[in-house]
């Protein structure tokens, strides 16, 4: 393994791996919620994500 | 031939993988051996192309320069320079949010093309163009797939900890990073926030439990606490996507200020207004300076009239809601060349950081050719006492021209500032200005303002103080 230049920190590691185990949920939950603020309130969303338009290409 | 001096700048040391060095006035970074992979990773992998088509990285050239340190240079690069380096002390809410926005995006493009970035600091951010972008190119390194995010821990102490703590406690908190340059410990940002803060899923995670875990693994080490355990890079992706909407989620609105409302509720009739704008336009069209600091700028009115003559316009003031407005007008605007920040003159952020060498204090990133101070003194002088010889020689260390307002003790604002003190500002008239900055200045033109007890000047240091 191939360690850097910081100490990533033994706590801030293990954050990652407990927050992998929720991903899954997590993420499918706020795709389907973000999706449902989208038909309500398509206005605000759109002016939030405009920075993004260009970030999936 | 004689060797020019090569200096290495003080805030460059922490990373192997390279430093930045002047020379003859031109900035280059070498890039070291050990990095040659990963920096030839960026090159061909399209991230670089990408990241610099979007703004979000700084550009360079490769030079063949001679390297500052030719036994472990790969090679040397010359990177576009950022006009002014500014600080997270320095800036609004707005533009500490758009500044981690801006790593997150770079992350989650890194991440797609097999590259992560190796270091979150928020001093590798800085305004370009009026926009954040990454000015360490040597922050990345290749994906290592199975690993977290090797500088989570970094980014959520210098960008989500301050964020969350300037919207849910108080937006002058961003000062904490004043004291601790590697971000705000968690612990203390989490001891810091409201409980209601729990609530909020990101920052209950990202903040609350991190902390916890933080302290509680201490003393063990990463490979013993993960017990060989994996993260794909779907997970990566979707950490990211977390801590952008929990940033996204943070807002703070400018209201109830000293300043944000100053222009209408003031002194000023319209004329007296537009006289000052017309005064202030031909000077500076007149002297024609390449860099301007507006000095109390308030939300930046002069600073535009400033930059509309194509000097680059660092446009500061104390308040951080001014700062933020003005910060909002850029990016409305799509401003090129105005860069606001929030500082106070009382006390301009210093030099900080290993052997103090780290972060320039606000006069060592200066001067400029032209200093902008409008209705300004009477606050130095008045409120902090600074006697108007001290805060004409304070001027005459920012910039060789000086365009100030004076503004007599019979003006409401002063009035304001004297109505619970003893005055004892016998020297504050137009004859005691005039003689206290003649010591730092010569007055090359003055005008009354039309409908105003206020003057204007424009002044030029003088060579030698007479």
């Amino acid at each position: 393994m191939i360690w850097l230049y910081l100490d990533p920190g033994s706590g801030s590691f293990l954050i990652q791996l407990l927050i992998a185990g929720f991903a899954g949920i997590v993420i499918f939950v706020g795709a389907r919620w973000r999706k449902i603020r989208k038909f309500f309130n398509k206005n605000k969303i759109q002016d939030e994500e405009t920075n993004d338009e260009d970030e999936d290409d | 031939m004689m060797k020019t001096k090569t200096t290495r700048l003080g805030a460059s040391f922490r990373d192997p993988s390279g430093f930045l060095f002047t020379r003859a006035g031109v900035l280059y970074r070498q890039v070291n051996q050990v990095y040659a992979d990963n920096y030839t990773l960026l090159m061909t992998s399209g991230l670089y192309e990408k990241l610099v088509k979007t703004g979000l990285l700084i550009q360079h050239s490769e030079s063949d320069t001679q390297p500052a340190d030719e036994k472990h240079s790969f090679k040397v690069l010359c990177p576009e320079r950022v006009p002014f380096i500014s600080y997270p002390y320095e800036w609004s809410f707005g533009q500490l949010k758009d500044a981690a926005l801006a790593t997150l995006s770079i992350q989650k493009r890194a991440l797609k093309l097999g590259m992560s970035l190796k270091d979150a600091s928020v001093y590798n951010i800085q305004f370009h163009r009026g926009k954040p972008i990454l000015i360490d190119t040597l922050s990345f390194e290749s994906l290592q797939e199975g690993e977290p995010w090797v500088a989570y821990r970094q980014f959520c102490q210098h960008f989500l900890a301050p964020l969350a703590l300037m919207a849910y406690r108080d937006v002058r908190l961003n000062q904490l990073l004043r004291i601790y340059i590697d971000g705000v410990p968690l612990d203390l940002a989490s001891q810091l926030l409201p409980r209601r803060t729990r609530w909020n899923l990101g920052l209950s995670t990202h903040i609350h439990l991190h902390a916890r875990l933080q302290r509680r693994y201490a003393d063990i080490a990463v490979t013993e606490a993960r017990a060989g355990r994996k993260i794909s890079k779907e997970t990566l992706l979707g950490l990211i996507e977390s801590l952008r909407a929990t940033v996204r989620r943070l807002e703070w609105k400018p209201a109830g200020t000293e300043w944000a409302d100053y222009y209408i509720a003031n002194n000023y009739t319209g004329f007296a207004f537009d006289h000052k704008k017309v005064l202030v336009g031909d000077w500076l069209s007149k002297i024609a300076p390449k860099t301007i600091w507006d000095l109390g700028a308030n939300t930046g009115f002069f600073s535009r009239v400033a930059a509309e003559t194509g000097a680059y316009v660092i446009s500061s003031d104390i308040d951080p809601a001014a700062v933020e407005l003005n910060y909002r007008q850029v990016k409305e605007n799509n401003e090129q060349n105005l860069l606001p920040l929030v500082l106070n003159l009382t006390n301009p952020s210093p030099s900080i950081g290993w052997q103090n060498r780290e972060r320039d204090s606000f006069l060592q990133r200066g001067s400029v050719d032209a200093v902008l101070a409008l209705a300004l003194v009477h606050h130095l002088a008045i409120s902090n006492n600074v006697p108007l010889e001290q805060v004409a020689e304070f001027f005459a260390v920012c910039g060789e021209w000086l365009i100030v307002e004076f503004v007599p003790k019979s003006d409401s604002q002063v009035q304001k500032l004297l109505r619970n003190r003893l005055d004892i500002f016998s020297e504050y008239s137009r004859a005691g200005f005039e003689s206290a900055f003649g010591l730092w200045y010569s007055i090359q033109s003055s005008s009354a303002v039309r409908e105003s007890e206020r003057w204007l000047y424009l002044m030029k240091r003088k060579s030698v103080r007479t």
